[in-house]
């Protein structure tokens, strides 16, 4: 098992899964929005720059579902194992995407 | 007809609100593209794919096959080919031309009879037959799932509330990255004299899996009542 990444944890500990959403906001779609975006983005981090092939992916996947993401929902276990596995590659890195990150949510809630 | 007669009804409700979660699903996309891993065109064409994927293209297979005995033959025979005949195109469908990156171009039509029964794992990681099938639900992604079916699959079908009778045989077939699999059911009685169409609609995806069985009284789309647990001691 790999050690855990702060950033990550930290969003799987306090971030708004899904399910908590849709109670909240009475919407009954069983996937949200993103889900299709980040099968994408596995499919062609598969495809293209074979940076992350798919059973390497869903082998880490199992591990860190198993671990450290266990009681996380799909598909927000799935994202969080991604960014997981591109950050232990040194493809992106921690800061960056925490840096990112807050970067698309002023912009998403931007008035 | 005025704007507000257009406008007279009431908006489904939103999810008004960025989660954590989607943030992250944005950024890892956009590094990504900013590192020249792929580019946004890859990203939507693919999307785009994914959005036109479901389980009505396999459900008409079945359908197809239920009413014409030389169809069933040539699933059987050249599955690729009988999808042709369904609009899915195994070989030149999918975003990149020459199949997909994992080669889904080899699938398997798998008949059932009333004393065989088949059901579909992906017992390494959760191979699936898209094209045909759409996207694979979550229990079909699980590891408990994917181990136990291949060791107790009279108890798990049991858990789909699918009890078969000791004198089926029940095959599991493992998907991989070459092979993919697809149940075709045994059809269900009542549907003496039913149209293509309405045999589509009785198909639904977890009969295309094998965790189920057709009914003649139940549509892919139909509402699913929860009929609740009886407490056995009444509280």
């Amino acid at each position: 098992m790999t050690e855990p990444i702060p950033l990550l944890e930290k969003i799987g500990k306090e971030g708004r899964v899904w399910g908590d959403l849709c109670e909240q906001y009475g919407v009954d779609n069983p996937d949200p929005p993103w889900r299709v975006l980040l099968e994408s983005t596995c499919e062609v981090l598969n495809e293209g720059s074979c940076v992350l092939p798919s059973l390497e992916r869903r082998d880490e996947e199992d591990d860190l579902v198993d671990g450290h993401y266990k009681h996380i929902p799909h598909p927000e276990r799935q994202l969080l194992a991604l960014a997981h596995s591109m950050i232990l590659r040194g493809v992106i890195s921690e800061e960056d995407l925490e840096k990112h990150m807050k970067t698309v949510m002023a912009r998403l809630n931007a008035v | 007809m005025s704007n507000s007669d257009n406008h007279d009804h009431k908006a489904a409700p939103m999810v008004d609100e960025i989660s954590d979660f989607e943030a992250l699903e944005v950024a890892v996309r956009e590094l990504c593209i900013e590192k020249g891993l792929f580019t946004q065109d890859d990203h939507n064409e693919w999307t785009e794919y994914m959005h036109t994927l479901g389980p009505l293209p396999a459900a008409r297979l079945v359908a197809k096959a239920w009413l014409d005995d030389d169809y069933k033959q040539l699933c059987i025979d050249d599955p690729v080919k009988a999808s042709l005949e369904v609009g899915i195109n195994w070989i030149t469908s999918m975003p990149s031309n020459f199949g997909t990156p994992s080669d889904y171009c080899n699938p398997r039509i798998l008949v059932d009879t009333p004393t065989l029964k088949h059901v579909v794992v992906c017992t390494l990681c959760s191979c699936y037959p898209r094209p045909i099938l759409g996207q694979s639900p979550e229990w079909y992604r699980t590891p408990n799932y994917r181990r136990r079916l291949v060791r107790w699959p009279r108890q798990v079908l049991s858990e789909f509330g699918l009890q078969l009778p000791e004198d089926v045989e029940i095959r599991v077939a493992d998907s991989n990255q070459k092979t993919r699999y697809v149940v075709m059911p045994v059809r269900p009685e009542g549907t003496d004299g039913w149209s293509e169409d309405q045999l589509t609609e009785i198909v639904t995806r977890d009969c295309l899996i094998g965790v189920a069985q057709p009914r003649a009284d139940r549509k892919a789309d139909d509402k699913r009542p929860i009929i609740r647990a009886v407490h056995a001691y009444g509280h």
